[in-house]
């Protein structure tokens, strides 16, 4: 009962992989033996569904409008290999307002002290987009994850959404929120694609967790509606979850990143783009160049 | 303890209608409330989760007023007299200021303590905070409210406004607390968390119980929690006679005494309304009893609050003496009254469980009591003992109230249950309604000492303020032959106040 559960929060751009990555995260280290939750925080509601064969569950929220009275266990579910599965849930796009969403499914889940009964090792948030407000912040405040893992690939808006969570987690560092562990590289496979990310962890003070490549093993396991652990589990990408999973699994220290300020960002991404024009101009095949689209 | 019911372990207060069910619309007899309620009395059958079972709750149409978590906050964080309280909201929610500091000073000067006005300070959030957050501003007023009046606590408590944008306070209070080594305590009572202002109280005891409260505490055996508002002290001479001393919390306590709740002997209050949730709290964290009887409201309910302290503090043989003497000393006061009050009817609308209470008394007097509304109902309380089942101990042992209503102070309701009983007179504690009353000819004894009724000298007293308030039956009569209400001939005419909730279509018609 004393033990530590370990809190996880991943945060990225909208589009980038988070629920794909996160969701084979948490099932392969289920596979591993680990009693694991996986949280969305996404209004879709859809964080889950690779782990649940693309079915989507019933929400907090969802169940909250319905009634003022929830009992979490009634929200939880189970999925691929008994990892949990909750969906915070929010309100339809245009209304309403999706970070108090955030607040109230979290508060919910951590009164009803829900990790501990469920003897959890690991809780992993999957978290919307960017930290536009408050309510997407929530997970990085204090008492909540303890680790931030930002996925993001070689664009410019994607690395822009994550040195805004560095920010993010940079604000509330000094008053015990949760900590940078790295960065999950996706989408890479252009060479130059890989050296953009090494350089902005680089420059903003962290470090690349794995370098995860674009495959079409993904896709084909999102189309039966599963994760690449369950559906290829011996498939090369199988291997590369694996692989980072066991690294966050045996994460202990994170740190406090450096984000760059708005200008050095800019100059920075300037500089990089006139580097690929001239790769762009020393002839080098389109496909080598194609910044995934 | 089998299980803990209380969750300290988060900054924010589980609301009321999650721990404990609690609703606030409810029609029909006190004993099918009782019934339909989680206390073991068969019924719905309940939910086995432990919080309450799920009643039929009427769903109403509209709202016409009610009052909201964070104004009870005010009334209680905001009446510790060396702390400050800072609302961390837009200037409206500071509306209530004015109200509490005329209740805070008459309060300060009945317990016979130097006057002073309430200290709260609003951070005046605008629409550039909105967008922009409004932590800067916080962070000024915990620095002015600690230059200006060098607090020994500094509450803070949210709004919806901060609720919604996601302020970060817990971080504020911890940055502060550390830097003033004071504690500065966030009170999470956005109104829109629940839909009963009760949660107010439970948002401030969350906070007092999680800063203040001595966490190594050294037991004073004497020492008894009384948890209350800002009543005359009538539980300090009750007490004397046990040897206990009286330890006055929320309202016009002071830190230290807030401080020394988790060393006292014993917690009880006036209404497990208010107190439910810091007395089952203290208990289950740092082992001070909560006195598990009734409420002490007529003979029964004070005999048995009265043993149940005694056995709790080893006082039995003290209890019965002055059990003995007390009902001597007023029954025959109480006798003469039963006589001046032959053939009155009554009607209570107070908050749920100190209803329970007075109906008791009232029937001590001999007062006919037919219906009442309470402003919401608990299903429990957070100790789930139910030897604290105030319902089913009155009805038990003073019978039913055929119209017992649960409403969160609907005027328009009140109209209709009030011509349903007709009654000679009422009491209320909460505002808003009682003019109703009396411009329907019905004079009111506005209860601003919430102590009045306590104990054996209690029933006296409220005997006695009703025959005053009975004098004023003509002026009421007078009043209202000349008044003409503000509804329509088709409400007036309708029998049934939750008629709206029941058919809300009329509505559309």
């Amino acid at each position: 009962m004393a033990k530590k559960i370990k809190q996880i929060a991943i945060y990225g751009k909208g589009g980038i992989g988070k629920s794909t990555t996160t969701s084979n995260i948490s099932a392969a280290l289920s596979t591993m033996g680990y009693k694991v939750m996986q949280f969305g925080c996404d209004p879709k509601g859809d964080s889950t569904n690779t782990l649940r064969d693309g079915s989507y569950i019933p929400t907090v929220l969802d169940t909250l409008r319905e009634k003022s009275k929830v009992n979490a266990r009634d929200v939880i579910f189970e999925g691929f290999n008994g990892v949990y599965c909750v969906e915070a849930g929010g309100p339809a796009p245009g209304v309403g307002c999706a970070g108090r969403g955030i607040i109230t499914a979290v508060q919910l889940f951590k009164q009803q002290r829900i990790f501990e009964e469920l003897d959890l090792d690991i809780v992993i948030y999957d978290v919307l987009g960017d930290v536009v407000c408050g309510g997407f912040a929530v997970p990085v405040r204090e008492g909540i994850a303890e680790h931030v893992f930002t996925v993001t690939s070689s664009d410019f808006m994607a690395i822009y959404a994550a040195n805004n969570l560095f920010k993010g987690i940079h604000k509330y560092s000094k008053s015990g929120g949760a900590l940078l562990g790295g960065v999950i590289a996706n989408s890479v496979n252009a060479g130059y694609s890989k050296e953009i990310i090494d350089d902005f962890v680089k420059q903003t003070n962290t470090q690349v967790m794995e370098y995860v490549p674009r495959s079409v093993t993904v896709t084909q396991s999102e189309l039966q509606g599963k994760t690449t652990i369950e559906a290829a589990p011996h498939s090369e990408q199988a291997k590369i979850y694996k692989g980072l999973a066991e690294k966050i699994g045996n994460h202990t220290d994170s740190k406090t990143p450096s984000p760059l300020e708005i200008a050095e960002l800019r100059e920075w991404a300037a500089k990089w783009g006139e580097h690929l024009l001239r790769l762009e101009q020393q002839n080098i095949p389109q496909d080598k160049l194609a910044v995934n689209s | 303890m089998a299980e803990k019911r209380i969750n300290l372990n988060t900054p924010v207060v589980e609301s009321r209608e999650q721990r404990l069910g609690t609703i606030i619309a409810w029609d029909g007899k006190a004993s099918d409330l009782s019934k339909e309620s989680a206390y073991a009395r068969g019924g719905c059958g309940g939910q086995q989760d432990g919080n309450g079972c799920r009643l039929c709750e009427a769903r109403g149409a509209f709202t016409q007023g009610s009052v909201c978590s964070e104004q009870m906050v005010e009334c209680q964080a905001g009446n510790v007299r060396d702390a400050v309280l800072i609302q961390h909201s837009p200037i409206g929610c500071g509306a209530g200021q004015v109200i509490y500091n005329s209740i805070y000073r008459n309060g300060l000067a009945m317990r016979n303590l130097p006057v002073e006005s309430i200290r709260i300070i609003c951070t005046n959030l605008q629409e550039s905070d909105m967008v922009f957050g409004g932590v800067e501003k916080l962070r000024q007023s915990v620095q002015d409210a600690k230059e200006r009046y060098d607090p020994k606590a500094i509450f803070i408590s949210t709004s919806c406004a901060t609720g919604i944008i996601g302020d970060d306070i817990d971080s504020v209070a911890a940055e502060y607390e550390e830097a003033y080594n004071i504690p500065v305590i966030p009170l999470h009572c956005e109104g829109f968390r629940s839909k009963h202002w009760s949660t107010g109280f439970d948002a401030t005891q969350h906070g007092i119980l999680r800063q203040i409260v001595k966490k190594n505490p050294t037991k004073q055996e004497d020492l008894v929690n009384v948890i209350n508002l800002w009543g005359s002290d009538v539980f300090t001479p009750m007490l004397k006679e046990l040897n206990l001393r009286v330890n006055y919390v929320i309202d016009l306590a002071s830190v230290a005494d807030l401080e020394q709740l988790s060393e006292a002997a014993a917690t009880v209050g006036f209404c497990y309304t208010l107190s439910s949730y810091m007395a089952a709290a203290l208990e289950q964290e740092f082992g001070v009893p909560e006195i598990k009887a009734p409420q002490p409201y007529g003979f029964a309910g004070t005999d048995a609050w009265i043993r149940e302290l005694a056995r709790v503090t080893h006082r039995e043989e003290l209890a019965e003496a002055y059990i003995a003497r007390e009902h001597a000393k007023v029954k025959p006061r109480i006798e003469e009254l039963r006589t001046q009050l032959k053939g009155i009817k009554g009607y209570v609308a107070t908050g749920s469980a100190y209803a329970h209470g007075l109906i008791a008394v009232l029937r001590e007097l001999g007062v006919e009591v037919n219906g009442s509304l309470v402003f919401h109902h608990d299903p429990i309380y957070d100790s789930g003992d139910p030897r604290q089942d105030s319902l089913a101990h009155l009805i038990d042992n003073y019978g039913d109230v055929p119209a017992f209503s649960v409403s969160n102070r609907q005027q328009y309701q009140f109209y209709g249950l009030l011509q349903r009983v007709n009654p000679d007179f009422i009491l209320i504690r909460h505002n808003g309604l009682a003019p109703l009353a009396s411009r329907l000819g019905i004079p009111a004894a506005p209860l601003g000492d919430e102590h009045i009724a306590i104990g054996y000298e209690g029933i006296v007293n409220l005997g006695e303020a009703i025959l005053d308030v009975l004098a004023h039956k003509k002026f009421h009569q007078d009043l209202a032959a000349h008044v003409k209400l503000p509804y329509k001939k088709w409400w007036l005419e309708q029998e049934d106040p939750f008629i709206l909730s029941k058919e809300p279509d009329v509505v559309n018609a």
